[in-house]
């Protein structure tokens, strides 16, 4: 469920990672309140115990596939909502950095969909009412999976979103969307049973961990948590919803700011440099007239000639490289 | 487990290329990470059918990896993992969007295939460049950086610890799926029944390491908050590096070397 930046439009990156650098703010100005330093070791070692959870990969009976845990729900549940979000956050800009498991512009996308609900959205409102009522093993298990599953369908319909609004897909919303949730389904199930068979033992062995993270983190008063969290919310949507527009009317997020800055999305080229190199490039033109000048497809700025221009770009590209390479041998092997 | 060992091996050759001192190894963190978002944001503004202008952004991952002697192939390995999601999203283009765009000797290209594309040549600039940026600069000199933007002390702090103690962690599963393993030979991974009592060991144990590492903090003087260096200051070099490298990327953006070149042909 990891974005990659080739996904995503800027106007709709930068959006998720406003609204995530928010939540994380935010969960560190809680942390900062209530946090005792203790912990601070402790969510250390917890982001690493699911960075390398997620590679376990287990066998679900029946099929011959594997799954492996997410962990959002695990940890909320083991450290209180805002201390899980922020480890969370740090395990997805680790797995961004060195695995190339998505991308560093999608981070607050990924943020998004795979920390904050878990975290802040469905922990407090439904995992914790759930089991309110005093720990068993039956309420850890049906919070679990009810948790999970929300989470995990929530998280799988916002990369839908944000992929479409990114305007990257040709993808029908439709088909988009039967072709995720079903199966995201299916994985929260799974991850939820797995879930709750882990707290239900970490329950059994020491009582005290969930009790104490379900006691000590008094949410500062319902109310106000939900009022961020709704605001936070509404601000996603509309501004989501309102740059999409834009962004599906100008696909070229850039390209529209600049037709706002100067009036035009061409460059003024004037003078006598631009008129000669003109004059020369026509004249040496075997194929002059390439874009699509009368058709709808200026925008493709594709034809064949771009396409061999753009072959020996890349040849270009890799021959400075192959220089580069060259040079510092040549300077090694005279030093 | 063939995961937990490639992961492992993957930090540790990260870092190892993170410490050689070249020219890029030598730049300042913040002004690489500044070059790196920009690069990010520049190519993933393209528009979608807009491959020919891509293709001059190449040049800055061949640049600085032939600059910051990075080898080619751990990068390629890493992209194998990043390129799946995107070929699905992009073969989905090919078969929803078959308007035709031009003809090419005969053979159609259609708008899906162009987009499809440049979904993937995007797909391999931004991993390349996020590469590029961690095996120049180690995830300690890019966490004090964060600081420097003013990151919350605490999100710092947990990034520095969780990257700490993942090979601890990694080296743990490990034996303890060999355990299991040794105990279970037909199984081809943890039975998924023994999953809770598995991982729910793993998290006591980590309970209990974190209380001990809490200990040797605190007997070394730990009281809430971690103690840094003073980062080192921008030279003039980096300013200049920043400031060129920026430009150049900007200009090219904006002009489609690709279509000058072709437009000779």
């Amino acid at each position: 469920m990891h974005m990659a930046d080739a996904l995503l439009s800027p106007a709709v990156g930068g959006i998720m990672l406003a609204a995530s650098a928010g939540a994380v703010a935010y969960s560190a100005y809680k942390c900062k309140d209530d946090l005792d330093e203790k912990k601070i070791p402790l969510m250390g070692v917890m982001g690493a115990v699911i960075f390398a959870g997620q590679m376990i990969n287990f066998t679900i009976p029946g099929t011959g596939s594997s799954g492996h845990i997410g962990g959002g729900i695990l940890l909320a549940a083991l450290l209180g909502p805002f201390p899980a979000f922020l480890t969370i956050t740090a395990v997805l800009l680790i797995q961004a950095l060195f695995f190339a498991d998505g991308g560093l512009l999608a981070l607050g996308a990924n943020i998004w969909n795979m920390g904050f609900y878990a975290c802040l959205l469905i922990y407090p409102l439904v995992f914790k009412p759930i089991v309110k009522k005093g720990l068993t093993p039956t309420r850890i298990t049906v919070a679990s999976i009810v948790s999970v599953v929300l989470a995990l369908s929530l998280g799988a319909f916002s990369v839908v979103l944000e992929t479409l609004a990114s305007g990257i897909t040709a993808l029908p919303f439709a088909t988009f969307v039967t072709l995720m949730m079903p199966i995201h389904l299916a994985i929260g199930l799974i991850e939820g049973i797995v879930t709750g068979g882990i707290l239900v033992f970490v329950y059994k062995m020491r009582p005290e961990l969930l009790e104490s993270s379900l006691e000590n983190k008094k949410l500062p008063k319902d109310i106000s948590i939900q009022k961020v969290l709704g605001v936070l919310l509404i601000f996603a949507v509309v501004v989501g919803g309102g740059l999409s527009l834009f962004a599906s009317a100008n696909p070229d997020g850039l390209e529209w700011a600049m037709e706002r800055v100067a009036g035009t999305t061409e460059l003024e080229t004037s003078g006598d440099v631009y008129g000669n190199a003109g004059e020369i490039q026509e004249a040496t033109a075997i194929l002059p007239d390439y874009g699509f000048k009368d058709g709808d497809g200026s925008a493709v700025g594709t034809s064949v000639s771009g396409i061999v221009g753009g072959g020996i770009t890349l040849l270009l590209a890799g021959g400075v490289g192959y220089l580069i390479y060259a040079v510092k041998r040549k300077k090694e092997k005279e030093a | 487990m063939s995961t937990i060992t490639d992961s492992m091996n993957t930090i540790h050759s990260l870092e190892e290329l993170a410490d050689g001192n070249t020219i890029i190894h030598r730049l300042h963190p913040l002004v690489k990470l500044i070059t790196t978002l920009l690069y990010l944001v520049l190519v993933i503004s393209f528009n979608q059918y807009d491959v020919t202008g891509l293709m001059v952004f190449a040049f800055y991952p061949v640049i600085l990896m032939a600059l910051g002697e990075i080898p080619y192939k751990p990068l390629l390995k890493r992209l194998l993992i990043a390129l799946p999601f995107s070929f699905f999203a992009g073969i989905s283009n090919i078969i929803f969007n078959q308007n035709l765009a031009f003809m090419v000797g005969g053979i159609p290209i259609t708008y899906g295939l162009i987009s499809f594309v440049s979904i993937m040549v995007k797909t391999v600039f931004t991993v390349m460049a996020v590469m590029i940026l961690i095996s120049t600069t180690s995830l300690p000199q890019i966490s004090y950086q964060l600081l420097y933007i003013k990151v919350p002390k605490i999100i710092v702090e947990q990034i520095m610890l969780t990257y700490r103690y993942i090979s601890v962690l990694l080296e743990q599963v490990s034996n303890m799926y060999t355990a299991y393993i040794l105990r279970a030979p037909d199984a081809k991974g943890i039975k998924m029944k023994d999953m809770g009592i598995f991982v729910g060991q793993l998290l006591l144990k980590s309970f209990d390491r974190a209380e001990n590492i809490y200990y040797a903090m605190k007997c070394r003087g730990y009281d809430g908050h971690y103690l840094y260096a003073k980062p080192d200051r921008i030279k003039k070099s980096d300013w200049i590096y920043l400031l060129v490298t920026c430009a150049i990327l900007i200009v090219l953006r904006f002009f489609n070397l690709s279509q000058f070149i072709g437009s000779f042909l």
